[in-house]
């Protein structure tokens, strides 16, 4: 028997727009406006239909149909990862196990691997809360958008940030992720980065926190670059500018520790909800980021990052 | 203009596929779900229903051979695709991962157990040497509350080593 729930959508019966390029897709959403919505894999707006989180649209536009927005490459300064990569291929993904461990280690954490087999990258992104933000906000990625006139390319940090304060337009199209290729140099001769995320239980759960942080160190041993990023549950992620600030030029010691420790708690502004409260989210970020950056300190160590082909 | 490319580019309330190695062709809604389409429309009710938002894996069926929650699948997105339930593993004959399962003790009421075979099957297709590791993240998305996964895993590592050996 089929559920009442799913009954009552199946009256509603949406229609399926398949679009043969991103020029018809936009056009598709413009036309029809809020009475349709993008799907990729589906999996996030299928759990939102079926608990009603979300009405279901009249029309959904199936990007799967577009050709040319899956698949990874590498090119000279970056990975440009297709919106429509599901998961799993990220995961499993040699240019990304290579150059940004910690992604891989970001899509692992989410959900299983059924799931992943679907949902897919672009699809992380959009929802504004997904576990793989972090990671592209420290790396510095550029996502690349579909606009209807001419494409257009924004730092991940910089969307996270205007998505603080407003909706990004509707009918924007992701269509590929920029993820740049980092390499020791002379003035940073040791990279480091890291992801952590805590959930409610160890494997398959949603975040309560996620922290990233990438960087390098000069040869004296003072933090030539950084970037720390939280998010987790709800939280659309943002940097820390406050502790990243703190630590630029400076040795990783006990007491920068502690000041860093108490500026990503007052500084890191997540969002409560009835399973953890703001207090211990803020806590537990501040002590993921600081166990990181003292293991950084206390020894050379290739976590997060392996050295780029010369 | 616009009016007659969305017309164009509308799908047909029909569905073609292969299910268990028959091929299918059913007049349904495109966003009706894949495990509504098994058990309701084709009483294949190996594969079950539980969660039916994608956290439990009960419902788990395989779609070109990748493990996926047949709950948060819509049915165009099965157009042209090779499926295969519970039911089309071992129809001949016990498939040897059914057959670790009943020796290993790997289920106890047994309403978990299509979609843990499945994703075992899933598993031992893409990676025949998997790591505990590997095994733990394969079978993530399947809830078991009666076993305690003890059976589960022997039953896989069985399954595992009976592949090795007679291969």
């Amino acid at each position: 028997m089929a559920s009442e729930h799913e009954n009552m959508l199946m009256s509603m019966s949406p229609s399926v727009l398949h679009p043969r390029d991103m020029t018809e897709a936009w056009t598709f959403k413009k036309l029809l406006d809020s009475d349709a919505v993008y799907v990729a894999g589906g999996t996030l707006l299928r759990t939102q239909w079926e608990s009603g989180q979300a009405a279901m649209p009249k029309h959904l536009i199936d990007l799967s149909s577009i050709p040319g927005l899956k698949g990874i490459e590498k090119e000279e300064h970056s990975l440009a990862i297709g919106a429509l990569t599901p998961l799993s291929e990220c995961r499993k993904d040699e240019h990304i196990r290579l150059h940004c461990p910690m992604l891989v280690d970001a899509i692992r954490s989410i959900a299983a691997i059924s799931v992943r087999n679907v949902a897919t990258i672009g699809g992380n992104i959009v929802s504004r809360v997904g576990d793989c933000l972090p990671v592209f906000i420290v790396c510095q990625a550029d996502f690349e958008w579909n606009t209807g006139l001419s494409p257009m390319t924004e730092d991940a940090s910089e969307w996270t940030e205007r998505l603080q304060a407003q909706l990004p337009k509707a009918s924007h199209l992701l269509t590929r992720i920029h993820l740049p290729l980092f390499k020791t140099t002379e003035i940073v001769p040791r990279r480091f980065g890291a992801f952590h995320k805590v959930g409610r239980r160890e494997a398959f759960t949603p975040s309560l926190i996620t922290v990233a942080l990438n960087g390098g160190l000069k040869a004296d041993g003072t933090v030539g670059e950084i970037r720390v990023a939280a998010g987790g549950g709800q939280t659309i992620p943002h940097r820390l500018f406050a502790a990243e600030k703190l630590m630029k030029g400076q040795q990783i010691n006990r007491e920068l520790l502690a000041a860093v420790h108490q500026t990503i708690v007052d500084g890191y502004k997540p969002k409560p909800d009835p399973f953890a409260t703001e207090a211990y989210r803020k806590k537990t970020a501040a002590n993921l980021i600081v166990a990181e950056l003292w293991k950084i300190a206390a020894g050379p160590s290739d976590e997060g990052r392996e050295r780029d082909d010369p | 203009m616009i009016h007659k490319i969305l017309a164009e580019r509308r799908t047909e309330m029909d569905l073609e596929c292969e299910i268990n190695g028959e091929p299918i062709s059913l007049d349904v809604p495109p966003t009706r779900r894949l495990l509504s389409i098994l058990r309701d429309d084709l009483q294949l009710t190996g594969t079950k229903v539980s969660c039916e938002i994608g956290r439990c894996g009960a419902c788990m069926v395989l779609v070109d051979g990748q493990q996926v929650n047949s709950c948060l699948t819509m049915a165009y997105q099965c157009d042209g695709k090779s499926i295969t339930t519970i039911e089309g593993l071992g129809s001949s004959e016990v498939d040897p991962i059914q057959q670790c399962f009943l020796e290993e003790g790997g289920y106890q009421c047994g309403y978990c157990t299509p979609g843990m075979i499945i994703s075992v099957k899933a598993l031992l297709t893409h990676n025949p040497e998997p790591s505990a590791e590997d095994i733990e993240e394969a079978m993530s998305g399947n809830l078991c509350r009666c076993t305690g996964y003890g059976g589960i895993i022997r039953s896989v590592q069985k399954a595992v080593s009976l592949r090795r050996n007679t291969q």
